[in-house]
């Protein structure tokens, strides 16, 4: 039997090239593995929440909306200073958003610090109102103010704003009528609600809690002073 | 330890490789050579300055991919309200990443810098290997590709109205390796100074 032996008398150099730079390669990798923890940019539950941007509306006027002035990112867990975001994605012409209106205003007055009867972290309550992408669903600035302060003259979903249930709503409603927030937080339908702790970690997601309510889960999540 | 003043760890070598790979190199290594002679040929001098700008930058790649991943905790690093503040740019999800795959900048780096120490290693032991002149080509392709892509994060810079230090580092970085290998190539192309022993 004859056998074909390749020599290769360069090998030699390309081996040893390669391991010394492969090993520190993963000395590189391993020294951020063993002394970084990264959190990825997302919309489930534990990953960082993306940025909301727009103009946003308080009830004066339009101004530009910081979203990260919300957080606190040396929040620690348990910390009942924090203050907690609840977000809702909706349209202003879509009835299950009219419908909602009632509730999400009366959560927003008790998850409240001001409120005495709620003894926990304080929740920031915002609306982002965009426009779907469905015929009849024609939105603008004026329709998102009619929404939120219940003022007449404009139509929510087939009837007046003015009409639409509960009281007026206190907390800001941010402008994604172009649908870019939507896009960056992969929304596929409103109402969507989020509650993000205040290190900015979405901590819920109604979308990945379809039996949960938003104020169930504040109940459960956020941390109170009797707890 | 003040985030400049790590900047200079990375700085310094990489201007220093800088200053070797160019044609004032002689100059700078002149007073090397007695302790260094492979720095007595002038293809010595360049895979020594090219193996000093790579290690430097790899370092400062892996430094930029460590401060993205603590800024993903909610921490900082060196956020300032002043034009030098990198926290701006390499803790935003958007621009921290490569607009196609979504790999970490820093990542990109560490494997670039990574593949031209593998080449400047494979020559420094095997001057006449069969792939030198390709080694030299793919050397001179990356930091040319790589040109394009600090067009790209200088724009991001601009856009964001901040400097990221660590970043201008590995750019430096990357424009020195390619005067590095553009040299390394025409000297390979002269056989007799490519040969030429210390």
């Amino acid at each position: 039997m004859e056998l074909n032996i390749i020599e290769d008398e360069y090998a030699g150099t390309v081996g040893s090239a390669l391991i010394k730079v492969v090993s520190l390669f993963f000395i590189g990798i391993m020294i951020i593995a063993f002394t970084a923890n990264p959190i990825s940019v997302g919309t489930n539950q534990g990953q960082r929440a993306p940025d909301v941007e727009g103009k946003f509306y308080n009830g004066s006027g339009w101004s530009e909306f910081d979203f990260e002035s919300y957080f606190n990112y040396s929040w620690q867990e348990g910390d009942i200073s924090g203050q907690w975001v609840a977000i809702e994605f909706m349209d202003t012409d879509c009835p299950y958003c009219v419908k909602s209106a009632e509730e999400y205003g009366e959560y927003s007055d008790y998850f409240n610090v001001n409120n005495p009867n709620w003894d926990g972290a304080h929740v920031n309550f915002l609306a982002s109102a965009t426009e779907l992408s469905i015929q009849g669903h024609d939105s603008s600035r004026d329709e998102i103010e009619a929404f939120r302060d219940k003022t007449g003259g404009e139509d929510c979903a087939g009837a007046d704003c003015s009409s639409r249930p509960g009281a007026v709503h206190n907390f800001p409603y941010i402008d994604d009528l172009d649908q870019d927030n939507m896009a960056e937080w992969g929304i596929p339908g409103t109402p969507n609600y989020f509650l993000i702790q205040p290190d900015g970690i979405i901590a819920w997601s109604s979308s990945e809690n379809t039996n949960e309510e938003i104020s169930d889960a504040i109940l459960r999540l956020v941390p109170r002073a009797g707890a | 330890m003040s985030s400049n003043l790590i900047v200079a760890i990375y700085l310094i070598p990489t201007l220093i490789g800088f200053l070797i790979v160019s044609p004032w190199g002689n100059i700078i290594t002149s007073s090397l050579k007695e302790r260094f002679p492979s720095l007595t040929t002038l293809r010595g001098q360049l895979l020594g300055g090219l193996q000093l700008i790579s290690l430097a930058g790899f370092a400062v790649s892996t430094q930029t991919l460590w401060i993205s991943s603590k800024i993903s905790e909610g921490g900082t690093f060196c956020s300032t309200s002043e034009t030098f503040d990198c926290d701006d740019l390499l803790g935003n999800s958007e621009l921290n990443v490569d607009p196609i795959f979504g790999l970490s900048w820093g990542l990109i780096g560490m494997a670039v810098f990574a593949l031209l120490l593998f080449i400047v290693f494979v020559l420094q032991q095997e001057r006449n290997h069969p792939l030198a002149e390709r080694l030299i080509n793919i050397g001179l392709l990356t930091t040319g590709a790589g040109i394009l892509v600090i067009g790209l994060l200088v724009s991001y810079e601009i856009q964001e109205q901040k400097i990221c230090m660590y970043c201008t580092t590995a750019h430096i970085a990357n424009i020195a390796a390619l005067v590095g290998f553009f040299r390394l190539k025409k000297v390979f192309d002269n056989k007799s100074e490519w040969n030429n022993e210390a």
